[in-house]
């Protein structure tokens, strides 16, 4: 439903990411509508198209929600060297596997629920649930998954 | 303290009858009590040894083997027989209850007496069968006796017996020496592993029956012929009772016992008989080849506790089990045979480990065996197991039950210990401060709905 509405109209001064995609993709012929049919595989195109994509999320996301993807880049990237390694050396102590990874796992779910409760385009979800709740709730649920990992490695 | 008692109470004992370890009261069953006088020497050496031998004939009233459920005798010895049956009281199914009650048999056949209905019946009991009609002398006319069985050839001298298979104990060897068996009854050995020959007729005997075979042997009515025969056997029952059949009682008579005898060809010599007797009958009335287990003993290894009931999975345990055997009057270190060997089990249901205990020193009346092992990672109840079982030896069983549990939560070892975990724990460690650092930022940043 949202982004319908977000198609209808494309220039919504208070954009989300949701929106972002979509208006950015909209925006793409808008913006070079030269460029298009002369070279439509062309490799100049796709920079073009990464390139906006990237200003329109460094223009419009908020700061809290940037932080948020940089902390979930952060995660995704402690998970998957813990992975690789359990690939790699074996996965003994298999307890120590499962709760260092699964405490990236654990932290990634709960951040992006984070991010979705936070994100302002989403505020008419989650109408009784504030920012402030919000992060209130992630931290608690976060503590808690941390002294299960913790308690599991042993 | 109570293995003190014990000890004192076995000296004791040991002390009173100095002889077998299953009593001394010996029943000699035969026909006429004057007949004893024929094996003078043989009786005489047993009551030397310390059995008080008692002599009845099959008819005698008073004769009965159990007295208020309880033996009244421990051993029988049957000398050959003229009676068809052996009378109420010595029927084939007393016999047999007299085994079970842990009683010893030697049983002395004779190819001049038929043997007892009751006896045959007793062996074929225990797969050993005798020649039909209950007669049949074995011949051999190439192992005779040259100097008192010329023209009948039913005296056969033999070899001493040699092992019949290694590992077993050299009871009834006697090397170098030769035996006589004069008029002697062969039998036929079934396929239990209770029964073991001691000695075999040589591959030239036969056996016929004289009465009814003299002229000429078919061969479809020979009994039994070569190898197949044997002369001497013993049978060793699951509750340690031994029963020996002996295919010659004559050969105990004092003109046997070490009569001059010469094979065909060769030159006269002096028989063993007197030895093999006194050996045949020392065993039969467990006089030696008898084991007995003085403790069995395992422990944790480093610890002091003795014979716990609870081990945990891949703890380090010991186990030792002192032996004793019993030679003639005295107990003495128990020394495995050659070719044999001592396995404990460490079972539950079926054996996880089947190991071979080691001789780990030796006291003066007791042989220490023992090994160390880890036990397996599989909880549940299990049994130290000794079973010991072979042929000329009584059977030794020791069965300790234990419990062995599984780690305790705190029995694991702590992930920093472990250098492989150490990645997974600074993973852990990335995300915690990972996650402090995004809340700090987060709480410093401005909120999104201030800035419209």
């Amino acid at each position: 439903m949202p982004a319908k509405k977000n198609a209808a109209q494309p220039a919504p001064s208070a954009a989300a990411t949701t929106q972002s995609s979509t208006t950015a993709a909209g925006s793409v012929p808008a913006s070079a509508p030269a460029a298009a049919p002369s070279a439509k595989n062309s490799p100049a195109n796709w920079d073009k198209v990464l390139q906006n994509i990237y200003q329109y999320y460094m223009k419009e996301t908020p700061q809290r929600t940037k932080l948020i993807d940089v902390f979930l880049v952060f995660i995704a990237v402690v998970g998957a060297l813990q992975f690789l390694y359990c690939i790699l050396a074996g996965n003994y102590p298999f307890n120590a596997f499962l709760s260092g990874f699964g405490a990236t796992v654990g932290q990634f779910v709960l951040t992006i629920s984070l991010r979705i409760q936070t994100t302002a385009a989403n505020k008419s979800e989650f109408p009784e649930i504030s920012p402030e709740r919000a992060f209130a709730d992630y931290v608690v649920c976060s503590l808690i998954l941390h002294f299960f990992c913790v308690n599991f490695i042993n | 303290m109570w293995s003190i008692l014990s000890v004192a109470a076995a000296l004791f004992a040991a002390a009173v009858s100095a002889v077998s370890t299953s009593g001394n009261r010996l029943l000699v069953v035969l026909d006429d009590v004057a007949e004893k006088e024929a094996y003078g020497q043989f009786l005489g050496d047993l009551t030397a040894r310390g059995f008080q031998v008692s002599y009845e004939t099959p008819r005698s009233e008073g004769l009965t083997l159990f007295h208020l459920g309880e033996r009244t005798y421990d051993h029988l010895l049957f000398l050959p027989s003229k009676v068809k049956g052996l009378g109420p009281n010595l029927t084939p199914n007393r016999l047999v209850d007299f085994v079970n009650a842990n009683g010893n048999i030697l049983v002395a056949l004779s190819s001049t007496v038929p043997a007892s209905t009751s006896l045959v019946s007793l062996l074929s009991e225990l797969d050993i069968s005798l020649p039909v009609e209950r007669t049949g002398t074995v011949v051999d006319h190439f192992n005779y006796d040259t100097i008192s069985a010329a023209e009948s050839h039913d005296v056969l001298v033999l070899d001493a017996p040699s092992s019949i298979r290694p590992g077993l104990k050299p009871y009834f060897e006697l090397p170098g020496g030769v035996l006589a068996f004069p008029h002697a009854v062969g039998h036929v050995l079934g396929s239990g592993p209770l029964l073991t020959p001691i000695v075999r007729a040589p591959a030239t005997a036969y056996s016929y029956n004289p009465k009814e075979q003299a002229e000429v042997l078919d061969a479809d009515e020979l009994f039994a012929a070569g190898q197949q025969l044997a002369l001497v056997s013993v049978m060793q029952a699951r509750n340690s009772a031994r029963v020996t059949v002996l295919g010659s009682a004559e050969m105990l008579q004092d003109k046997w016992l070490d009569a001059e005898v010469a094979k065909l060809g060769g030159k006269s010599t002096k028989t063993e008989n007197k030895e093999f007797a006194r050996r045949v009958a020392g065993w039969t009335f467990q006089e030696i080849g008898v084991l007995r287990v003085n403790s069995v003993e395992h422990h944790l290894q480093g610890s002091e506790e003795l014979n716990p009931g609870i081990y945990r999975v891949k703890n380090d345990v010991s186990y030792t089990i002192s032996l004793s055997e019993y030679v003639w009057d005295k107990w003495v270190p128990f020394v495995l045979p050659e070719d044999d060997l001592l396995q404990l089990e460490f079972s539950m249901l079926s054996p996880f480990h089947r190991l071979n205990l080691e001789l780990k020193g030796t006291t003066d009346d007791a042989a220490i065996y023992g090994v160390s092992f880890t036990l397996p990672d599989q909880h549940g109840i299990f049994n130290f197991m000794v079973n010991y079982k072979r042929s000329f030896l009584t059977n030794v069983e020791e069965k300790n039950t234990v419990s062995v549990r599984h780690f305790a939560h705190d029995e694991w070892p702590r992930s920093f210990v472990i250098s492989g975990a150490w990645p997974w724990i600074s993973g852990i460690g990335a995300t915690v401060t990972g996650f402090l650092g995004f809340c700090a930022i987060w709480m410093y940043s401005k909120p999104v709905g201030k800035k419209n």
